[in-house]
């Protein structure tokens, strides 16, 4: 029960991804880092099958993704963009309940199991009360919840989201982080973009870095995150030292003046940067 | 504002009872007014076979088809708007949104133009190729790589204005009172239809109405956007053609039958959606049902206004819709913020 993909093409006519070979363990709360475009969000839909791969294997729990009907692959990944659109006057309830729609016919009709992995999932995220209410005149946290609830509904074994946390307060961001990990401690394999570095230290228990629609680098958080690679991913130089709550580690930004453009990574980091421990 | 909105079972009941009680009423008013007037005891006595053949006549070949008439476009015209709305997922979206009305309105100016001996039966068809045309050169145009809801509406007001510049230089260009026949039919009246126009839309109207029922879920699914409607294991861009393609024929019949009926596709989905929620299978109906109330009442009051002139129902739904759609778009700020 993994996901594996080999010799992935995937992207827009102007981007693509070349050649990604990956194996996500099931389990695993995985974050998916990068600067903006190096292809994080577009390896999470092509995995997801949002985003159909021109070549390669997609293997998920077993399932041959590319060669899948779009409800088979909905069974297994439950899938939440970034920012979804949300349809005027439904109710928190009713949105909960198209989770179900890979489980159901062309008119939706619900099975009492239906109702009750809608019931289920609108408990584990604490939405009782407001289940009646409309997704309008929730807080961007509350409707966040909400979303997650439908992937939830879903009831597969993975849950991906692309950037949850993006358009949210602060409050809202740990939040959402938190019921994740909440999700991720009761089974399920959580893959998740994040753009925030600290954060995804802190929640993700195996980190994928991407840069150029390439995979940089794979692992632990404190063994990927280092001066070398914000140098060489991001073009920042920066130490990294240990968060004193969650003991994760935790970027900190040196002033830039020494670093020559994007491609200084062999050169940048020296002496003056500290690691993490 | 809080209070219109329901959506409990029992509150939806009532609101489809006022719904239909409305409509019954609005249906008899339409068959009592007119340049005859014809009493309550006439109307009774003429529906249960009991009276003379003037009344019977006036009621049964004149103003029986065209309430009829106005049920099926009323109704067709909100579910096209309904099922456009559900695809573009813009407030503003509507039937001429993507064309349609223009396109129509076109059709038939251009046949009017070219075959001046044709006779005015012929409109419908020739209105529902042009509407046709207009919206499938708009879904090409917007879906020239990938669609973006968008771009759809773009093409569409754009496409629009060009069929609308057409009809405009024709109107411009022909004066005479056989030419300029159009006029009357592009604004919109169900003035001297006949059974023989009931008899050549019903059967279409019924069963794309039907069709836009059974895909009551799926539009919802199609409305939470496209990458969430593959990962809930949707294919939105099927669902998209087929949603338009049924919204497209629709509108085109309507105005291919009574002319270019203002803002109905637009308002009855907005009302019918502040009445019972948001939800395509509770809405839908609901949105017909006011469709078809927008219209048999706007026929009926162009009728009772300065009988034995008449005015444009078109000319009254507009007039009624503008003012009423700039209120909604106020207060329905927030439904469609995020």
């Amino acid at each position: 029960m993994t996901i594996r993909l080999a010799n992935i093409r995937a992207g827009y006519e102007n981007f693509a991804l070349q050649n990604i070979n990956l194996h996500i363990e099931t389990g695993s709360f995985t974050c998916l880092i990068g600067p903006n475009g190096c292809g994080k969000s577009t390896l999470l839909k092509t995995i997801g099958r949002i985003l159909k791969a021109q070549s390669g294997q997609i293997e998920v729990a077993g399932l041959d993704i590319l060669a899948s009907s779009s409800k088979e692959v909905a069974r297994k990944i439950a899938f939440l963009p970034q920012n979804p659109a949300v349809p005027a006057a439904i109710t928190v309830e009713q949105l909960v309940g198209y989770g179900r729609a890979p489980y159901q016919g062309l008119f939706g009709f619900a099975s009492q199991e239906d109702r009750e992995k809608v019931a289920e999932a609108i408990t584990q995220t604490g939405l009782e009360a407001l289940k009646d209410r409309r997704l309008s005149e929730l807080s961007g946290g509350q409707r966040q919840r909400a979303f997650i609830a439908m992937a939830l509904a879903q009831d597969t074994p993975y849950i991906m989201l692309d950037e949850p946390t993006s358009f949210l307060d602060l409050k809202y961001q740990y939040e959402t982080l938190e019921l994740l990990a909440k999700l991720h401690a009761k089974g399920r394999t959580c893959i998740v973009v994040l753009h925030d570095i600290a954060q995804a230290a802190r929640y993700a228990s195996d980190l994928v870095v991407m840069k150029e629609g390439q995979i940089f680098a794979k692992g632990k958080p404190e063994e990927v995150i280092s001066p070398q690679m914000l140098t060489a991913v991001y073009g920042i130089r920066a130490c990294v030292y240990a968060d004193p709550v969650s003991n994760s580690p935790v970027v900190s930004p040196l002033p830039q003046l020494a670093v020559d453009g994007t491609r200084s990574n062999t050169s940048a980091p020296k002496a003056g940067l500290l690691a993490a421990e | 504002m809080s209070a219109l909105i329901s959506s409990s079972l029992q509150q939806r009941s009532v609101i489809y009872l006022i719904l239909l009680s409305a409509l019954v009423l609005s249906c008899i008013w339409g068959l009592k007014i007119g340049a005859i007037a014809i009493s309550p005891q006439v109307l009774a006595n003429t529906l249960f076979n009991l009276d003379g053949p003037q009344q019977k006549y006036i009621l049964l070949t004149s103003r029986a088809p065209r309430i009829v008439l106005a049920l099926l476009t009323g109704g067709a015209l909100a579910i096209a708007g309904s099922l456009i709305q559900a695809v573009i997922r813009n407030p503003l979206a509507s039937p001429k949104v993507v064309g349609i009305n223009s396109g129509a309105a076109f059709a038939t100016c251009l046949m009017i133009a070219l075959f001046p001996t044709m006779t005015l039966t012929n409109i419908p068809v020739v209105a529902t190729l042009g509407g046709a045309l207009a919206a499938t050169i708009v879904l090409l145009g917007a879906h020239w790589r990938g669609l973006s809801p968008v771009r759809l509406a773009l093409v569409g007001v754009a496409v629009g204005m060009l069929f609308d510049s057409g009809v405009d230089f024709y109107l411009v260009a022909n004066t005479s009172p056989e030419k300029a026949a159009p006029m009357m039919w592009l604004t919109g009246s169900l003035w001297s239809r006949t059974w023989s126009h009931v008899e050549a839309v019903w059967l279409p109207i019924v069963l794309l109405s039907g069709l836009a029922f059974s895909l009551s879920y799926q539009l919802d699914i199609l409305r939470l956007g496209d990458e969430t409607a593959i990962g809930l294991g949707q294919r939105p861009a099927l669902m998209r053609f087929i949603a338009l393609l049924t919204a497209t024929v629709l509108a085109s019949i309507s105005v291919g039958v009574v002319g270019v009926l203002g803002f109905v596709g637009l308002m009855a989905p907005h009302m019918a959606t502040r009445l019972v929620g948001g939800q395509t299978r509770h809405m839908l109906p609901c949105a017909m049902l006011v469709g078809m109330l927008l219209v048999v009442l706007a026929d009926c009051v162009g009728r009772a206004l300065a009988p034995p002139i008449e005015v444009s129902a078109g000319v009254l739904t507009a007039l009624f819709g503008a003012p009423f759609f700039i209120v909604l778009m106020l207060k329905s700020d927030r439904e469609t913020t995020g």
